[in-house]
């Protein structure tokens, strides 16, 4: 019996259009199906945050979240868009300067959470970066360099801004 | 040895109408058919093998369930497909039925907000959801809509028993109403676990506080647990005591008794029996304190 | 070598600036690859079988109708291997790659299937007939000690799986003239190492009949040699290719696991490769977890709480096999030894054999739950003798220079500093008995070593190829596992040579190529092979500086490398860059740069049996402070505020070094309030994340009253000046916590978890006994 069944998802601003069974989570099939191997396979149960993935710029647990319904998404993945993401940039560059990376199996969870909550709070406290952060697990850190880079991202991209925005002014 | 598997194999369609969805589910029973809202329990239902269906019929794409809705009458009306997110989010919801907001903001994080629905947190008939107490304090109503027609069912008669709502199997959560909120009125949602965020509900507990006009009585009083008892329930009992009286100490406390005689929770693993009732007893008073302040500040709904 | 550490950091090129990790940028990107994200054509999909009994005789496995399920491809078992039996500890090989007779634990693995899909796999799982004949199990290690237990072993009487004793001086002299004595009793959980990524391999058996593993092992010479050993295959015809770790933590990334052996096995059948990962469901509910302990301890001091004898008697609940289990019991009793300056000693410890999932080492290993019990009875002692809880520990805090009772030669040690500094940055003395009602204070201490000596098993040795960019390659048989080395080693090389991080290239290890060497474990890889990288680096210098001197007309001996330059400081002319160097002396001379080292501190033997040796060239002390608010209604107790202080030597890199401190402290808090692997009757009931929790960011302190100060001193032994940062700083936590939680509530707990209820019913108790006193 075939059970495959058409499926066009679009992933980083491109379009891929495979043959997938429907009981495939999103997860599944950015790993095993388009080779994004970037978005972990953790816990399997929402609890760790290694496979958040933005969804319409929304992060959501895609090991639960069936590939059929992320149709007419917006999909965004650690791997980013082909001609680069500012923001992603920014988060990635953060998380290096300050510690945030040890094993870096939390961290592509870590960076989408933190560019779903920058482009949505911009100017987050510390309370906010902490609750952001309560949907992923990290192990090595204990969070306080996580914490750190998000706040560093932030004034980044602030200061990305006011730079594009003094440009433009003048 | 239990343990999650990849998901079972399932024929998948994705209705785009509440008819649609009536139409698929008519005739079937929830063995063969599996309604599939946000997901956040149902994948890991069917990883865990406990529940495996022949079809799962997708409601993200059925528009005509995603609404947060002010009636002409001033009641409110959600679809049942509306994510945590979107409630949270809602002004309505803020301003006039804030105890929502406050429960739906301490349930998961943000992924799970996301994607977990209102209709979903009802429809599972866990005793542990969080939305459930919060909703049967505020009066709420659910639509059950199938092809034979709709009916409407108080919350507080939804989970006649452990695990089990009163919908039948070609009938599903399409909506919820809450009544116009009342003056002088506010709730308040405190539930505990050991971290400080994200676990399984220990006991939780909504207190919904009508006070009187002059703001020295309570004009009325619902209290609603999740995790006191096997299924999600109002204590009737405890409701009555300080009806018509004053906030006092002694009164907070003959009402954490007599919720706590109404409540039967369970010892597990998790927690033992004894616990629970601790938490009953403190959670009880602390948000019916809560309910009551906000009542008379701004948070509470004036006329 | 009396160097002043501070000056020294100034002076460093590159050692001591917070440099970020190498792989950073790379794992930030995803493009870092894992042991999952490894595809290769006609791979296939493994998937184990469990045991869904704690004891049982297995009497027949009818693979039969699991191959004949379209799309398997192979299925092993017990059987199909050479049945050798090999371990951690040449006197403990207990493990076998499947269980052929018997199985022990509730999620022993018994057989695997190798499929072309996940799905397809797990259906094959459900096929097995596996006919069982379950025996009695035992769960409890006092039970099961006692006679006419389930034996779960022939060889282990009693079901004692390891036993350490030592006595140093004697104690009974001791507690007789001691001025106090007191004894307490105190039980630690199962905790495991809770890392993100699950245990994952790919194994290839290829027609030349060499064995290859990829996976994310700490510890590959270690897998390397037990799946040669398990296979019956000689280790040159077996590669072990280590992959990026997501985190380890000790545990099945250090040693050869049942799906390593399958998926090498499934391979030589099927004549592809075969990949495995575990569910998280699956990690949690095999062996690899913190022994649990059952901690008897009896202290005799002076009136003055000066430390006369320790008298320690210690159940670990050891699992169903050894794992590094011998060793574990020596450690827990060699710690009586440090920090504090204990005359009398005496040890003796059971590793007792259950039918639950194994115990082995896990970051700490059993340190922590040693160090627990030792720091909350001191907070006792002092209690019971009106001292201020510091002043205890200065005034039994070991010295540098001290030899303890078992041994052990301190070198560096600055654990009064520790705690003053802890004091200081906590605002100790403003705080302790002046906070609000609820809100308490504790203070804990413990202490690591840097890197034990295990004879030769020990050594690290190091490669360094030069490059004709004036970049180098090195390579040595230590892992990163998130920890650092990669970064801190090439720091090492680069401050050697004059260049920066960035023109070191870090390999990874790969049995065939890298040097043999014990793997990360022990905290010995920033000393042990940080050492080793240091000597290779000066080997690769001296070449360097032979064929400058050549080419420039100078003597070897006065040139220095700076700046990836080489030069003179006694004659400005006589400079060249570094790279030009080696392409001159390559092309010119033919001659091929490359650098050697190594470091054993195989010196000194350790007699593990008596517990007497010089474990390691180097000891850290640890303090800590905790604040935390207890709900006195609810009892959850929130840690408001942390403050550490260690003496980890000199911090080569900072950012490293803070990011191991506070992520071993957080490891703690866990361990303390949170964590709790609940078996009933050998069954995990929460092999989950949602409920065998670790901390979340809404669990800890904010970052203002979060804060880790390295005390910094210069090792000698050390490779310039540094000790270990990676465990020491938690194993003061879980005391610090108690006796934080005793503080605010009067609730004195000495079984962990602390969880609400406990710390609730334990208030009630007290306020109880509060009002029972009124007159």
């Amino acid at each position: 019996m075939n059970d495959l069944i058409p499926v066009s998802l679009r992933v980083n601003g491109v379009g891929y259009d495979v043959a997938i069974r429907p009981w495939r989570t999103l997860l599944e099939v950015l790993r095993e199906t388009l080779a994004m191997t970037g978005t972990k396979r953790s816990c399997g149960e929402g609890q760790c945050g290694a496979c958040t993935v933005l969804l319409d710029g929304k992060a959501v647990s895609s090991c639960l979240y069936l590939a059929v319904e992320a149709q007419g998404k917006d999909i965004q993945t650690i791997e980013g868009p082909v001609g680069g993401d500012p923001a992603l940039e920014q988060i990635q560059s953060s998380f290096a300067a300050k510690g945030a990376v040890q094993c870096g199996f939390c961290t592509p969870g870590m960076v989408m959470i933190t560019k779903d909550l920058l482009s949505h709070n911009p100017e987050p406290n510390e309370d906010e970066i902490r609750d952001a952060l309560v949907g992923h697990l990290c192990r090595c850190t204990g969070y306080v360099q996580i914490v750190e880079a998000i706040q560093d991202a932030a004034r980044g991209m602030q200061d990305a801004a006011g730079e594009m925005a003094r440009k433009e002014g003048a | 040895m239990s343990y999650l598997k990849r998901l079972p194999k399932f024929e998948y369609v994705s209705p785009q109408s509440l008819a649609e969805v009536c139409a698929l589910i008519a005739g079937t029973s929830n063995e063969e058919v599996m309604l599939l809202a946000g997901g956040t329990d149902a994948i890991l239902q069917m990883r865990r093998r406990e529940r495996v269906p022949r079809r799962v019929i997708g409601l993200k794409g059925v528009a005509d369930l995603e609404f947060v809705r002010e009636q002409a009458d001033g009641s409110l009306a959600i679809g049942a497909m509306t994510t945590l997110q979107t409630l949270l989010a809602a002004p309505v919801v803020s301003q006039r039925y804030d105890v929502l907001r406050e429960t739906a903001a301490q349930i998961g994080g943000h992924e799970l907000r996301n994607v977990a629905t209102i209709g979903g947190n009802i429809a599972g008939a866990l005793p542990c959801a969080d939305l459930p107490p919060a909703l049967m304090t505020l009066g709420a109503r659910i639509k059950l809509s199938s092809q034979r027609g709709d009916r409407w069912v108080p919350l507080e008669d939804f989970f006649p028993e452990f695990g089990r709502t009163v919908a039948e199997d070609d009938e599903l959560v399409a909506e919820i109403s809450l009544p116009r909120p009342t003056s002088n009125s506010a709730g308040a949602y405190l539930k505990f676990h050991d971290r400080h965020s994200m676990d399984m509900t220990v006991v939780g507990v909504s207190a919904f506080v009508v006070r009187d006009d002059d703001g020295r009585t309570f004009r009325d009083l619902r209290l609603a647990y999740a995790n006191g008892a096997p299924t999600v329930f109002r204590a009737k009992r405890a409701e009555a005591v300080l009806r018509g009286h004053a906030l006092t100490e002694d009164g907070l406390e003959a009402v954490a008794e007599t919720a706590c005689a109404e409540s039967n929770p369970r010892t597990s693993w998790r927690a033992n029996g004894e616990y629970r009732l601790e938490l009953i007893r403190v959670l009880t008073k602390r948000a019916i304190r809560r309910a009551w302040e906000k009542a008379s500040s701004q948070k509470g709904t004036k006329s | 070598m009396n160097k002043d550490p501070h000056k020294e950091l100034r002076d460093f090129q590159v050692l001591g600036r917070p440099i970020p990790k190498k792989d950073a940028r790379l794992k930030a990107s995803g493009h870092a690859e894992y042991a999952d994200d490894i595809t290769m054509p006609g791979m296939l999909h493994g998937k184990l079988l469990h045991s869904p009994h704690a004891h049982a005789r297995i009497v027949s496995i009818d693979t039969s109708r699991a191959a004949a399920l379209p799309g398997v491809r192979a299925v092993v078992t017990g059987s199909d291997f050479p049945n050798i039996k090999f371990g951690n500890l040449p006197q403990t090989r207990d493990y076998l790659p499947l269980a052929i007779d018997t199985v022990r634990y509730i999620g022993e693995e018994v057989a695997a299937v190798a499929a072309i899909d996940e799905d397809t796999a797990e259906e094959a799982l459900d096929l097995l007939r596996v006919e069982y004949e379950p025996l009695p199990a035992v769960f409890d290690p006092e039970e099961a000690m006692k006679p006419g237990a389930p034996q779960l072993h022939g060889h282990a009487a009693g079901n004692i799986s390891a036993h350490s004793a030592f006595h140093f001086g004697d104690v009974d002299a001791a507690f007789a003239k001691s001025d106090y004595v007191r004894e307490d009793v105190f039980e630690t959980q199962a905790v495991k190492q809770g890392m993100l990524e699950p245990h994952a391999c790919v194994g290839l058996w290829d027609n030349a009949g060499k064995v290859t593993l990829w996976s994310c092992k700490m510890s590959p010479y270690v897998t390397w040699r037990q799946l040669s050993m398990g296979l019956g295959l000689q280790p040159g015809n077996v590669r072990v290719i280590q992959t990026f770790v997501g985190g380890g933590f000790s545990g099945g990334k250090q040693e050869a696991m049942p799906m390593d052996f399958c998926a090498v096995l499934l391979s030589k059948k099927t004549g592809r490769p075969v990949k495995f990962v575990h569910t998280m469901d699956e990690v949690l509910t095999i062996g690899h977890m913190r022994h649990p302990m059952k901690i008897w301890l009896r202290t005799g001091t002076t009136t003055d709480g000066k430390l006369l004898a320790q008298h320690c008697k210690l159940i670990a609940n050891g699992g169903a096999y050894s794992s590094i289990g011998g060793f574990s019991m020596y450690l827990a009793g060699a710690m009586l030894n440090l920090p504090y300056r204990v005359p009398n000693i005496k040890y003796e410890a059971h590793r007792v054999y259950t039918n639950n999932g194994f115990c082995g080492a896990l970051r700490g290993h059993t340190i922590p739950q040693f160090c627990f019990a030792r720091d909350s009875q001191l907070e006792l002692i002092a209690a019971e003798l009106n001292l201020d809880p510091l002043e205890i520990r200065h005034c039994n805090a070991l010295q540098p220079g001290d030899v303890t009772a078992n041994g052990f030669r301190i070198g560096t040690f600055a654990f009064d500093e520790c705690i003053e500094r802890v004091a200081e940055i906590s605002g100790w003395r403003g705080k302790r008995g002046k906070l609000p009602k609820y809100r308490g204070i504790g203070f804990g201490c413990g202490s690591h070593l840097s890197g034990a000596r295990l004879m030769g098993h020990s050594a690290s040795a190091a490669e360094i190829k030069v490059q004709e960019d004036g970049t180098i390659q090195l390579t040595t048989g230590s892992t990163d596992v998130g920890q650092g080395a990669d970064t801190v080693l090439s720091m090492i090389a680069a401050e050697v040579l004059g260049i920066e991080v960035d023109d070191v290239g870090f390999t990874r290890v790969d049995s065939q190529t890298t040097p043999v060497d014990p793997g990360t474990f022990g905290s010995r890889v920033t000393f042990f092979t940080g050492h080793a990288v240091k000597r290779a680096a000066e080997d690769a210098r001296a070449q360097l500086a032979e064929i400058a001197a050549q080419k420039m007309g100078a003597d070897p001996k006065d040139l220095v490398f700076r700046g990836r330059e080489i030069f003179n400081p006694k004659d400005e002319r006589q400079r060249i860059k570094l790279k030009d160097v080696v392409r001159w002396g390559a092309f010119q001379q033919g001659k091929i740069v490359s650098g050697r080292g190594t470091y054993a501190a195989a010196d000194e033997k350790i007699d593990f049996r008596t517990g007497e040796g010089n474990l390691s060239p180097a000891y850290n002390p640890s303090a800590c402070a905790v604040e935390v608010e207890v709900d006195p209604e609810t009892g959850r107790a929130t840690v408001v505020g942390f403050w550490g202080a260690d003496d980890s030597g000199t911090p080569l890199n900072p950012l490293g070094v803070k990011g191991q401190v506070l992520g071993a402290t957080v490891m703690s808090i866990g361990h303390a309030l949170y964590e709790n692997l609940i078996r009933v009757d050998g069954q995990v009931m929460n092999p989950s994340f949602r409920d065998y929790k670790m901390p979340l960011a809404t669990d800890l302190p904010k970052l203002a009253d979060f804060q880790h100060s390295n005390v910094i001193t210069w090792e000698p032994e050390g490779p310039f000046g540094a000790k270990e940062a990676g465990q020491g700083a938690g194993t003061g936590v879980l005391a610090a916590l108690a006796n934080a939680v005793y503080d605010a509530t009067g609730v004195r707990l000495t079984r962990l978890p602390m969880t609400p209820e406990n710390i609730l019913f334990g208030l009630k108790r007290v306020q109880e006994q509060n009002s029972n006193r009124r007159p």
